[in-house]
């Protein structure tokens, strides 16, 4: 089953704070979306309000055409799955049970719910953790047992906020060949990070112009660019109020952040 | 890491065990006693000494559940009906229908079970009500709770000062927290409340499994956390509300009983409601069995058994929590 979201022209505000404005965004069933923005520009926001956990004022968000509010929590969760960029566990359980935990929506045996926890552990690399107790895992260790959760519900629709914000180069890497893996599966994928180049790995070889690169900025979306776009470079250094030069290595595009603008760097001081 | 950590037969052997071992102390809780000969034996063996036991199992059952669920609802190891002050409404609400004139029978005890369940739903939600409110800590959750705890405990202490004497000595004994029975009345009132509060808790063992990862996680996997929470904090509630009615205030239970389960086998939710449930049980009854022998000829109230052993603990779990 493949799923789309829709934000139409979502706002939400918490506390007399606007946290998103006037938001338009969707993806296509399958597709591979990053969402880049500053911290606080409410890209968090806008993953939590596709799960309806924050509530919109106005607008609709709509996952495969239905209203999110309209589905019951099994409906949606066999719909759209979340990876939280931080995970607190209470209790001191083994990472096969958080895992098998997460297979809430399904009616099925401990049995083979501890068997399909198995399985997303090995395909989140993870397996080694197992019989390991959740609370005495390493920040990495913990994000690849997090990742298993995640796939754990078998969702169409993947939404990953900062999913290599606390891991090593080499498991960064791991991570986004994993997305793109699931993505080439024909998972649909909407992806918080900071870091562009990233992308590179979860695209196997010459197909950039299939990721969409979204920019937000104080709760509006800034740009919409392919990956492979030339303006994007320009886009991302408007936005991050640096200056973003473009390096081949490799025969690969990379973005290096540099030395702030001056006139970005009065832009930020105003805000 | 042992082979004998990845085998979940392991830790699964080591629950029956734990399982057999509660059902053993309750088994034998009888038996134990100033020997009794001749006509009398059967009667104080049946009459008195049975239905005391179920009493206190259905009790401590209920009482651990309820605080080894509140511990998850509120994320929070330090939480359970006495910390946070469920007992305490449950018992100010209780005294308010005893002193009105109302008796513990069969016929009064619904009207006191109305007015435990009464005071215990609304200390529960007026928690619920501040621990939702902005981004309250956990911590605070616990402080709200002694303060409601100590305030509802206040206005009890006023009634029954102020009450006539003999209700006033009639509520003064019951607030000790005692499980005396005689006969089977007791366990056939508490019967349909401890039924129905334990199998709606235990059903939802599933739900509270993915609540150990945050109410957002669970929402995103598909569990209505508000109805979810809205049903336990009732249920507990009402559990609450029946054992305080029927024995008084019995202390701490919740607390430390799945705190041992917790030791004893390695937590996983869909064992640790069940453990706990049949750990109370136990706990209930080996405490009300050393309030019956402890003092031969007299008999000590089982709530001021469980405080003695549920103080220390606390304080125990609160040196650990803040050790580094």
């Amino acid at each position: 089953m493949t799923c789309a979201l829709e934000l139409d022209d979502v706002s939400v505000e918490v506390a007399g704070r606007t946290l998103l404005s006037h938001v338009r965004f969707r993806t296509e069933p399958g597709e591979l979306v990053a969402l880049l923005g500053r911290n606080g520009a409410g890209k968090s926001t806008l993953l939590k309000v596709a799960l309806g956990l924050v509530r919109t004022c106005a607008g609709e968000v709509r996952i495969g055409g239905r209203p999110v509010g309209k589905l019951s929590g099994r409906e949606r969760a066999a719909r759209i799955a979340w990876l939280p960029q931080h995970v607190l566990v209470h209790e001191a359980l083994t990472a096969v049970e958080l895992v098998a935990a997460a297979r809430f929506r399904f009616d099925e045996t401990r049995a083979s719910a501890i068997a399909a926890a198995r399985r997303a552990l090995s395909r989140a690399g993870a397996v080694e953790l197992a019989a390991r107790v959740v609370t005495s895992l390493s920040g990495g260790e913990r994000q690849r047992a997090a990742l298993a959760v995640l796939l754990a519900q078998e969702a169409p629709l993947l939404l990953m906020d900062e999913p290599a914000s606390h891991l090593d180069p080499a498991q960064q890497i791991a991570t986004y060949r994993l997305i793109g893996e699931l993505w080439r599966g024909g998972q649909g994928i909407v992806c918080v990070t900071h870091d562009p180049n990233l992308l590179h790995h979860a695209l196997a070889g010459d197909e950039p112009d299939r990721v969409r690169v979204v920019g937000l900025e104080a709760g509006s979306i800034l740009f919409e660019h392919r990956f492979g776009d030339p303006a994007l470079a320009g886009s991302l250094s408007q936005m991050f109020g640096v200056r973003i030069a473009k390096l081949r290595c490799e025969g690969t595009q990379f973005f290096a952040p540099l030395a702030e603008e001056p006139g970005a760097a009065r832009e930020h001081d105003r805000r | 890491m042992s082979e004998a950590d990845r085998d979940p037969g392991a830790t699964d052997g080591r629950a029956v065990i734990a399982a057999l071992l509660c059902l053993i102390a309750c088994g034998t809780a009888p038996f134990l006693g100033p020997s009794v000969t001749g006509d009398p034996a059967a009667f104080v063996f049946w009459q008195l000494r049975v239905p005391r036991l179920l009493v206190a199992m259905m009790v401590g059952a209920t009482l651990s559940l309820v605080g080894a669920c509140f511990q998850i609802i509120f994320a929070n190891p330090l939480a359970s009906e006495s910390t946070v002050g469920t007992i305490s409404g449950a018992a100010l609400g209780a005294l308010l229908a005893l002193l009105t004139g109302v008796t513990i029978g069969p016929s009064g005890l619904p009207v006191v079970v109305l007015g435990a369940f009464a005071g215990a739903l609304a200390v529960t939600f007026a928690l619920t009500a501040l621990a939702a409110h902005g981004r309250t800590r956990t911590n605070d959750v616990l402080l709200a709770g002694i303060a409601l705890s100590l305030g509802a405990s206040a206005i009890s202490s006023m009634l029954q000062s102020l009450a006539a004497s003999n209700a006033s000595i009639a509520a003064a004994q019951w607030s000790l927290g005692q499980l005396v029975q005689v006969g089977y009345r007791g366990v056939l009132l508490l019967l349909p409340f401890t039924a129905l509060v334990l199998g709606t808790l235990l059903l939802r063992a599933r739900a509270f499994e993915t609540l150990v990862a945050g109410e957002e996680q669970a929402h995103s996997q598909g569990v209505d956390v508000r109805s979810l929470r809205v049903v336990a904090l009732g249920a507990g509630a009402l559990g609450v509300g029946a054992c305080v009615a029927w024995c008084g205030p019995i202390p701490f239970v919740g607390l430390i009983v799945p705190h041992v389960v917790r030791r004893l086998v390695p937590a996983r939710p869909r064992s640790f409601l069940p453990l706990s449930t049949i750990g109370g049980a136990a706990f209930l009854a080996v405490c009300d069995t050393a309030a019956r022998v402890l003092f031969p000829g007299r008999e000590v109230p089982v709530g001021a058994i469980t405080a003695l052993i549920g103080a220390p603990t606390l304080i125990w779990l609160v040196v650990r929590r803040h050790a580094p």
